[in-house]
């Protein structure tokens, strides 16, 4: 047991986590981890198996509510239209994250000046590309320089794009003859072989662990420079709250073994990287006479603006083999040509299009996430029209922030260690409908334009809480916001909040690579900033 | 022979079988799921799966009716968990048989080696060039408009250079 504070103490070792522990530690700092999961080995997936597409609907489900492990804790979403999923683990959500690295765009971070909505970020974009260069590097990102849908200039993904297969020619050669915008996908999955790991072998079972150690999570691009550089990961640690001295200031955590055995990790600062819902669940449990509110919640928005990207899936049936079954789960494609506003749509914001793989037979077998189903001997008919045929535009809709949609302790409902779950409150705006309803019919457009023989529609996929942001949103006002513009929390003067939680608005793109280039961006001030923190005595 | 007791006994497997043939009968040159599904293709589901054990000993029950198209309408009605997870049994023993993959022609999820020494297609016909050519579509902040830039974007000799590693 330690006694000796840690320099820095990290909660919650996935994407954010590992970019800080890393970053901190090469500087020299002491940096400890507690994290609820464990290690995983490349073997453990089930993407090579036969038993891949029933598993992938238990024990590897991207629900931890499905999944039920010991390492998760429950969710209770009965008031929530969407389905919060994420992984616990060393690499948290990352080990079953899809890949798909696009960067928020230029207008993401000034909703209010441009459109009146919502709130600007206390940051830009042109502050944060050094730090979304760097973090391609660190993480090996594969993707076409020059995208016409971002300003000109600094650095191209480090590594070639991958494929875009079958599909994804047909769809960019009929975005070519609409004269709509598509771009090859920048996806955090190797092209070609880079800093000692296996390029992509095309498996198309990222959602479920890739076995190639191909699609980057940071159990293997950040834990183990982190641990070379002194880091300290307890895994199996689930932190029940953190403690604060008479000051203020904390003064570190409350954990829990796997025997259920307590222990205290003292530190001088503490950084939380346990993503949008584990984060303003500790700083709920962590209240005290002292904030009966919770920790870092003056402003009383801990836990509020919970947004989580409503997403449609628009799947086009080809009548040939595309063989969809195969490619990168990231996306082959995206378009960003509705991406912004159009006040004549009937809706502000707009979203990014990314074009994914069609899973295998048993998939195509099951009834549909669009609700067909045929069985009978016309079954036979309808598995060969889907199985391989298919290229689905997902739909990854801005979603704005609403104080209304949020994350509570749970009454009744408690983890493994007997810590009260999060509850979640969240209902789709109206914005929301409107924005998909438009992108549907056009993403119809598109595929149809393709050549699709036809097209089905899952309008509002419930298990799609994939991007976890903004329950503790970054501002310059204490006021209006948890954290300041380097992630600090404006109460608690060494408590920093690294994950999605920071977010002021969603963007209407895949979140990781902005949430990992916001982390290491906090984890340089704390760098810089290391001879004045302040820190308990 | 297996000294380990069966999954179902003879009357629930009579059950299964009529149920997978009604769901999945012979035809368009694909076999019966009523015929494919036998002990090992069950044992092999519930190995990957044991928690589905319950909702099919559920849907095998005696007190459902007997005609599998009645039992199913039941089972929607009253018990559609037990239907999605007894759907999810009989198509994934029918799924997993080589034979009806083979018949598919569906191989598993390959590994594929990527090629990435080859030009891909779509610059070779020139479709990023017209992307390009159609000019930036970000919107500016400090203007609000689409952003406009001094000189159209060409391919650049990095992009014309995928496939090394940059
Ligand atoms: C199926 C799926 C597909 C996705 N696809 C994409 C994609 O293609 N592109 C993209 O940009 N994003 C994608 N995402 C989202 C992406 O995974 C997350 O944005 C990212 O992992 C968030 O990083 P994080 O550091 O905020 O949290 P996480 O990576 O979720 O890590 C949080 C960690 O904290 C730990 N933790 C939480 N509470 C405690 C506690 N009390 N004590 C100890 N440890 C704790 C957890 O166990 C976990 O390991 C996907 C997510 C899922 C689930
Ligand atoms: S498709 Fe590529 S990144 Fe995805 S699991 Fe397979 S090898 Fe890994």
């Amino acid at each position: 047991m330690a006694t000796e504070p840690a320099d820095v103490l990290i909660i919650g070792a996935g994407a954010s986590g590992g970019v800080v522990a890393r970053r901190l530690s090469e500087a020299g700092f002491r940096v400890v981890c507690l994290e609820q999961g464990d290690w995983h080995d490349k073997s453990e997936y089930r993407g090579p198996e036969l038993d891949w597409e029933l598993t992938m609907r238990k024990q590897w489900s991207t629900s931890p509510n499905v999944r039920g492990l010991p390492q998760d804790y429950p969710i209770d979403e009965t008031d929530a239209e969407i389905s919060p999923l994420m992984y616990s683990a060393v690499g948290g959500s990352m080990l079953i994250f899809a890949g798909a690295w696009p960067r928020m765009l230029p207008s993401d971070f000034r909703v209010r000046s441009l459109d009146g909505i919502a709130d600007d970020w206390p940051i830009d974009y042109h502050e944060l590309r050094p730090y979304y260069e760097r973090t391609d590097r660190e993480f090996g990102v594969s993707g076409m320089g020059g995208d016409p849908a971002y300003p000109v200039g600094g650095e191209d993904p480090p590594l070639p794009p991958l494929p875009i297969g079958a599909g994804g020619l047909k769809v960019a050669r009929a975005h070519a003859r609409l004269g709509w915008h598509w771009w090859p996908e920048p996806n955090s999955i190797l092209s070609v072989p880079y800093d000692g790991r296996r390029p992509c072998v095309q498996r198309g079972t990222c959602q479920q662990g890739c076995n190639e150690g191909a699609k980057a999570s940071t159990d293997l691009t950040h834990w183990p420079k982190a641990i070379a550089a002194g880091a300290r990961l307890v895994t199996g640690a689930r932190v029940r709250r953190l403690e604060t001295d008479a000051t203020g200031l904390v003064t570190g955590a409350t954990w829990l073994d796997r025997e259920g055995q307590e222990h205290f990790e003292p530190a001088k600062v503490v950084v939380l990287a346990a993503n949008a819902i584990g984060t303003p669940r500790l700083l709920l449990l962590s209240a005290s006479p002292a904030h009966r509110d919770g920790l870092a919640n003056s402003s009383g928005l801990v836990g509020r603006r919970l947004m989580m990207h409503p997403f449609a899936n628009v799947g086009g049936l080809f009548d040939e083999n595309l063989e969809s079954w195969q490619g990168q789960f990231g996306c082959s494609i995206e378009s960003f040509e509705f991406y912004e506003t159009d006040e004549r749509r009937g809706f502000v914001r707009g979203a990014k299009w990314g074009l994914a793989p069609t899973f295998g037979p048993i998939n195509a077998a099951l009834p549909s996430r669009a609700g067909t189903q045929v069985w009978g001997a016309d079954h036979h008919l309808h598995v060969r029209s889907h199985l391989g045929r298919g290229a689905n535009w997902g739909i990854f809709g801005e979603d704005l922030p609403d104080e209304g949609n949020q994350v509570t302790l749970s009454g009744t409902l408690t983890d493994g260690s007997g810590i009260p779950a999060p509850e979640v409150h969240y209902k789709v705006s109206e914005n929301s409908r409107r924005l998909l309803d438009f992108h549907i019919e056009k993403a119809s457009e598109s595929l149809l334009e393709a050549g699709a023989r036809t097209v089905e529609v899952d309008r509002l996929m419930r298990y799609s809480g994939w991007h976890l942001l903004g329950t503790a949103r970054m501002g310059d006002d204490p006021k209006t916001s948890v954290l300041d513009r380097w992630n600090r929390a404006h109460d608690v003067p060494n408590l920093y909040v690294v994950d999605g939680s920071c977010f002021v608005t969603s963007a209407g793109v895949n979140p990781t690579s902005s949430i990992v280039a916001l982390a290491l961006r906090a984890a340089d001030h704390m760098v810089e900033t290391r001879f004045d923190q302040q820190v308990p005595v | 022979m297996s000294l380990e007791p069966r999954v179902l006994d003879p009357p629930e497997q009579a059950t299964l079988a009529a149920l997978a043939e009604h769901l999945i009968p012979a035809a368009h040159g694909m076999p019966s799921a009523g015929v494919v599904i036998d002990e090992r293709r069950l044992r092999f589901v519930l190995g990957a799966r044991p928690d589905l054990l319950e909702a099919l000993r559920a849907g095998m029950r005696p007190d459902l009716p007997a005609d599998p198209a009645a039992r199913l309408i039941v089972l929607e009605r009253d018990e559609p968990e037990t239907l999605s997870k007894l759907l999810l049994v009989i198509v994934g023993a029918y799924y997993t048989d080589r034979l009806v993959r083979d018949q598919l022609g569906y191989p598993g999820q390959q590994a594929i080696t990527i090629q990435s020494w080859k030009y891909p297609q779509y610059l070779e016909e020139g479709l990023i060039d017209q992307v390009l050519a159609r000019g930036p579509i970000w919107r500016d902040p400090t203007t609000g408009r689409t952003a406009i830039e001094d000189r159209p974007r060409t391919l650049t000799t990095d992009t014309h250079e995928i496939g090394r590693p940059r």
